[in-house]
């Protein structure tokens, strides 16, 4: 039956000149990452996989597609340098992050400069750089959601968090 | 059986995110009427119906309803012209469906009111279980034949739904039926791309808690991670004989653009430099590649040739112009910075004429359909993204919101055949 099937497919399709379409039928499948906690098939290294931290230490605000550090935000740093030296059992994750204005990938690599610009303060400053883990986000984790200025400037920032 | 299938078809329906609305139409719709030929079947007004509502979503026709006609022929030998000249149709359509256990036959004629005579005859061929592919076959026939330019009516769009902090990666039908997720997270999926057979797709997941480039084939749902990593890796593009992939990358401590060799995952880095260099995209002749970089200041778009790693800027006009892709070897679609607002802008690259193509505001991620003449985009209406769209020849407008959610990063599928 499946022979006669096939065979009459294969005529179908000779018979099949320019003039006339011919058409497939298309399966897919679902991969759901939602129920599973770790994800089976693919191995990561990433060393802040699945890591609950909480409430950020500190927050660095950033002007509009510009990565270079706002003299408000140095007294911070320099107490968290402070910190760090003091303690240097402590790692510290940066993540930045951009508003929603221009593309995505702009926006994660704008971002990931934002949290490598504290990371080059803080290493300058005396920190080793083995304690200092940088990511990006661009625009996909906004504070605030809404398009105007107040969320915007809210959303261009790094999130300074501590991590054992 | 038949009661089931409709069941399903509602169901589809109603939990379908994508209903169009087209916000600007054509200036001159072409006027046509679609009819069953010889006989009436229930089939037969199935794929009618597929095929009106395809070319009505192209704001470029005027598909008249039953109740608007004057006369029904049977055939084209029942055609009184005079009726049909008086509502100013242009042609009439006839359908004829022959289905078998083993095959689905539309054959179609475009009958010419005014020259009273069929102008063109054409047929598709399917399988009796793949009625809504089938007729999308027959609408992009009909569209090939009235505008000269290939109808996307029988391909798929990919894009993220994300409703309540669940992401979603989907496919479906480019009229919106026959969505299915292709993977679900609780993380952002960005950048979503097909391969050139439409086989297998590229995203960017975060899911690691940090930007990743993925594989994965639609058939199987097997997943590869392109670079296992402690960096980023982003912004997927196949070269279009498939072999490579280009993807932006911080493994050598500033955002550069690299293009792998999937076979050997042999590596080559194609920019140095301290600025941003993010967004690849091929040419078509898979020659060259364009890209955004921030070297000068402000986001621009530059081209590259992989080999000889010879770049020239492309854009000059704005402070912002990212995210390119080519329409042709002549023209590329990107977002510009328009004042304050974020618009989908083309720029012929040889005249360097520059064309503001939405009005929409805060508009991202512009992909071109297969045809070269379609632009799906995602822009966002208070705090909720949707998806729009412009067609360049027609200038027609639409959009596609969400009925419950948000949707982003639209990615046309190339031509299915």
């Amino acid at each position: 039956m499946k022979i006669f099937f096939i065979s009459l497919l294969s005529i179908l399709f000779i018979f099949a000149c320019s003039s006339i379409e011919t058409v497939d039928v298309q399966e897919t499948k679902t991969v759901d990452l939602t129920t599973t906690s770790s994800n089976e098939s693919v191995d990561s290294v990433s060393s802040i996989e699945n890591l609950n931290i909480g409430e950020p230490h500190s927050r660095v605000y950033f002007d509009y597609d510009d990565d270079t550090l706002r003299e408000d935000s140095l007294t911070d740093l320099l107490s968290i340098s402070k910190l760090m030296k003091e303690n240097t059992n402590y790692t510290l994750l940066v993540e930045g992050h951009a508003d929603e204005r221009g593309t995505r990938e702009y926006n994660l690599a704008l971002s990931e400069r934002r949290a490598k610009a504290i990371e080059d303060f803080l290493v300058t400053s005396g920190v080793s750089p083995f304690n200092i883990e940088v990511v990006g986000y661009g625009e996909e984790k906004p504070v605030d959601s809404s398009s105007n200025e107040s969320a915007w400037s809210k959303n261009r920032r790094a999130e300074l968090y501590f991590i054992k | 059986m038949i009661r089931i299938l409709i069941l399903l078809f509602l169901n589809l329906s109603l939990f379908s995110d994508l209903v169009l609305e087209i916000t600007e139409s054509s200036n001159q719709p072409i006027k046509i009427a679609i009819l069953q030929k010889n006989e009436n079947s229930f089939e037969g007004q199935e794929i009618i119906n597929i095929i009106s509502n395809d070319l009505t979503r192209t704001g470029e026709f005027d598909v008249l309803s039953p109740d608007q006609l004057l006369s029904i022929p049977m055939n084209e030998s029942e055609v009184i012209q005079r009726d049909w000249l008086l509502l100013d149709v242009d042609s009439i359509i006839f359908v004829e469906t022959k289905q078998s256990e083993y095959a689905l036959d539309i054959n179609y004629s475009i009958f010419n009111v005014s020259y009273n005579e069929t102008e063109d005859k054409r047929r598709v061929l399917g399988l009796p279980d793949n009625i809504r592919q089938s007729s999308h076959y027959v609408s992009d026939g009909l569209y090939e034949f009235f505008f000269g330019i290939e109808g996307i009516s029988s391909t798929k769009l990919m894009y993220v739904a994300k409703n309540s902090n669940v992401y979603r990666l989907m496919i479906s039908d480019a009229d919106g039926f026959n969505e299915q997720v292709l993977l679900k997270s609780n993380k952002s999926i960005i950048s979503p791309t097909w391969s050139p057979d439409a086989e297998d797709i590229a995203y960017v997941s975060f899911e690691n808690n940090r930007a990743q480039v993925f594989t994965q084939n639609l058939a199987s749902g097997k997943r590869d991670l392109v670079l296992s990593s402690n960096f980023s890796v982003s912004s997927p593009a196949w070269s279009p004989d498939k072999k490579y992939l280009a993807f932006t990358s911080t493994m050598d401590g500033n955002s550069e653009i690299y293009v792998i060799e999937l076979k050997t995952k042999k590596m080559s880095r194609l920019t140095e430099n301290f600025a941003i260099d993010t967004e690849p995209a091929w040419s078509p002749d898979g020659k060259k590649i364009i890209f955004t970089s921030d070297r000068a200041g402000s986001p621009q778009i530059y081209e590259i040739d992989p080999r000889t790693r010879i770049k020239r800027r492309l854009t000059t006009e704005g402070s912002y112009n990212a995210r390119a892709s080519y329409l042709n070897k002549d023209e590329i679609v990107f977002v510009h910075r328009n004042n304050e607002s974020f618009n989908i802008a083309k720029l012929n690259i040889k005249t360097r004429d520059l064309e503001v193509l939405t009005t929409t505001q805060n508009d991202e991620s512009p992909c071109i359909a297969p045809n070269g003449n379609v632009i799906i985009y995602s822009t966002k209406d208070g705090n909720l993204s949707y998806l729009a769209g412009v067609n360049i020849s027609s200038k027609v407008k639409f959009r596609l919101p969400a009925l419950y959610g948000e949707l982003k990063e639209p990615a046309w599928s190339p031509f299915l055949r």
